[in-house]
């Protein structure tokens, strides 16, 4: 394990392995999430 | 990065299946119990014999809260270091002991339950008082659960010794992390129980200081519930990127993870007392605080196990922003057990939030949406992931292989736990917020209108409980076929290693001191002028109270 240059002759596969877009959007999203349910559950609060 | 797999010798195995045996017992007889619970709460049943209620109620919030998961978690845990630091003879043997220590506590504790002599809830809440042998009992579950710890200490210990500059393995740094977490959260339990409680039901003290005692309580009660999170956060990072064929995203972000985990679990005990007279609502409101630190660790776990999916997914060739998503090993149990605990844990995170928040624990605190609750975060997510582990640790340890026939049962069986999880906690949250009780034993409170709303759930409830109850039955049928009759074969130990060209793991991270100390400096922080304000200006203490639960 770890022997090889890898980094050096397979820029490409390098490059999209780091592509994170979907990751980042998803945790977005759950982040999304805790608040509207949040800011929802609170509405349900202040309507009692 | 040097070589993370050790083979676990016949003798360790035996050792670490004793702990599997001991929650597959549990699963079954607590599940039962829940079962029954259920069934008398839809009104349509009593329980024969003259059993009482908050008799079955205590068994199985006992057996499966506290019994179960420690003793899976400290099986899994031993695994886990067996595999990566190894263990030696002399460890073993006092690994043993820890495990007897255990089940002796168990046993003792359970017959005292069963009998009728400790129907105090797990909880155990003064000033019901429960026979002594109870409290004994649970002291000792808590001594022989410190002696594992103990174990898994010296095992790192002596590794380290050996290999000198090394950073330890990533499984064994996490299982270190959780068994001190769980160390420094049992003495809180353990002082109550033997300063307070023992005395007080040996009839030594003739009254028990109530709010210190279930402030000590919940000192431990909530890092209890990270103490279970945490193996499963292990799997989650460790087990899962190798079942898909991936590897650790970042062994950095693991660590910081669960050092934030340690840090914040523990001086946050308040949010389970958040309507408890006597307990200053500044040092409350610090405590949300601290609580709410804990959205930091846990969205750093989303990041890092949407990262593994994404970052496998686009090696595999998919291009697309979600494409990798549909690339995961969706028929393998070991993935697909513990991926829908993950996703369980988006809805029972986001209801830990509210709970945690004090206007809204005002919404829901001691109704039944805090049982949906954790039946969504412990009962689901952890659970789950307890079984995705079971697949194939126990036919790893057994010498056996899981056949594509237990891995569809497997499959058969998340569904049904998903299914009937679903109805079971998702009516509880309801009937919550509908103000429906929970704890209770089923009551028509004299009529009233908002009562009459709470019955159809309570049927749903019952649903839920029997489909989950042949869930239990299937996957104690699994867990002997992986014992005893699946063929002979090697099944594999999932460790995932890092990627070749990852950063170095900063070595601050390794600093125990430095981590243990500012744990400590938190926790004294909040809640050594509270503890002094409680202990000056309490009540009376309160004798105790036998009648209550018929003893
Ligand atoms: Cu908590």
């Amino acid at each position: 394990m770890g022997k090889g240059n890898s980094k050096q002759h397979q820029p490409n596969s390098n490059e999209s392995t780091h592509n994170l877009k979907g990751t980042f959007i998803a945790v977005m999203l759950l982040g999304v999430f805790i608040l509207v349910s949040w800011f929802g559950f609170y509405a349900l609060f202040l309507s009692r | 990065m040097t070589k993370v797999q050790l083979p676990l010798s016949k003798k360790e195995s035996r050792l670490y299946m004793a702990f599997m045996w001991v929650t597959y017992i549990s699963l079954f007889v607590g599940g039962l119990m829940g079962l029954l619970q259920t069934l008398v709460r839809s009104g349509k049943y009593t329980l024969p014999f003259n059993i009482d209620y908050y008799t079955i109620l205590t068994v199985h919030g006992v057996i499966l809260g506290l019994v179960l998961t420690t003793f899976f978690i400290i099986g899994f845990q031993f695994s886990l270091m067996g595999k990566t630091v190894g263990i030696s003879d002399k460890q073993l043997k006092v690994a043993w002991l820890s495990f007897w220590v255990m089940l002796v506590g168990t046993i003792m504790a359970a017959i005292t339950i069963l009998v009728g002599e400790a129907s105090v809830l797990y909880t155990f809440y003064a000033p019901l008082r429960a026979h002594p042998a109870f409290y004994i009992g649970l002291a000792l579950v808590i001594v022989g659960s410190w002696i594992a710890a103990f174990v898994n200490f010296r095992q790192l210990y002596v590794w380290k010794k050996a290999h000198k500059g090394e950073k330890s393995p990533l499984p064994a740094f996490m299982v270190i992390i959780n068994m001190l977490m769980w160390f420094i959260a049992t003495i809180g339990v353990a002082t109550s129980v033997l300063v307070l409680f023992i005395p007080w039901s040996l009839g030594y003290a003739e009254t028990i200081n109530v709010l210190l005692s279930r402030t000590l309580f919940w000192y431990f009660g909530h890092p209890l519930v990270y103490f279970w999170l945490l193996p499963a956060y292990m799997a989650w990072y460790v087990v899962i990127p190798k079942i898909i064929g991936g590897k650790l995203f970042s062994d950095a972000l693991a660590r910081m993870a669960f050092i934030l985990l340690l840090m914040f679990s523990i001086p946050v005990g308040f949010h389970h007392q958040l309507t408890e007279p006597g307990i200053d609502p500044t040092w409350k409101f610090i405590q949300v605080v601290l609580t709410f630190m804990v959205v930091i660790p846990s969205l750093m776990t989303a990041f890092s196990i949407f990262a593994t999916f994404e970052t496998t997914g686009r090696r595999k060739g998919f291009k697309s922003l979600f494409g990798w998503f549909k690339k995961l090993p969706w028929k393998d149990v070991r993935f697909l057990a513990p991926f829908i605990g993950m996703a369980a844990f988006i809805p029972g995170g986001a209801g830990g939030i509210v709970n945690a928040s004090h206007q809204m624990n005002a919404l829901v605190h001691n109704t039944i949406w805090i049982t949906g609750h954790f039946h969504l975060t412990a009962a689901t997510t952890v659970v789950l992931t307890f079984f995705g582990i079971t697949y194939w640790l126990v036919p790893h340890l057994t010498g056996r292989r899981l056949t594509p026939r237990l891995n569809k049962l497997g499959i058969i069986q998340t569904f049904i736990w998903t299914f009937g999880m679903t109805i079971m906690s998702g009516s509880m949250h309801i009937q919550g917020l509908l103000g429906g009780p929970r704890r209770s034993s089923f009551s028509e409170y004299a009529g009233g209108e908002q009562v009459a709303t709470w019955i159809n759930y309570q049927i749903a409830q019952a649903v839920g409980g029997t489909i989950l109850f042949i869930g239990i039955l299937l996957m104690v049928y699994i867990f002997i076929q992986l014992t005893f009759f699946a063929p002979r074969g090697v099944q594999e130990y999932p460790i995932a290693v890092e990627e070749d060209d990852a950063e170095p793991t900063p070595k601050i991270l390794e600093n125990w001191y430095l981590w243990i100390g500012i744990t400590i400096a938190l926790i004294l922080f909040a809640y050594t002028i509270p503890v002094i304000d409680i202990i000056k200006h309490s009540p009376p203490g309160s004798p105790p109270f036998d009648w209550l639960i018929g003893r």
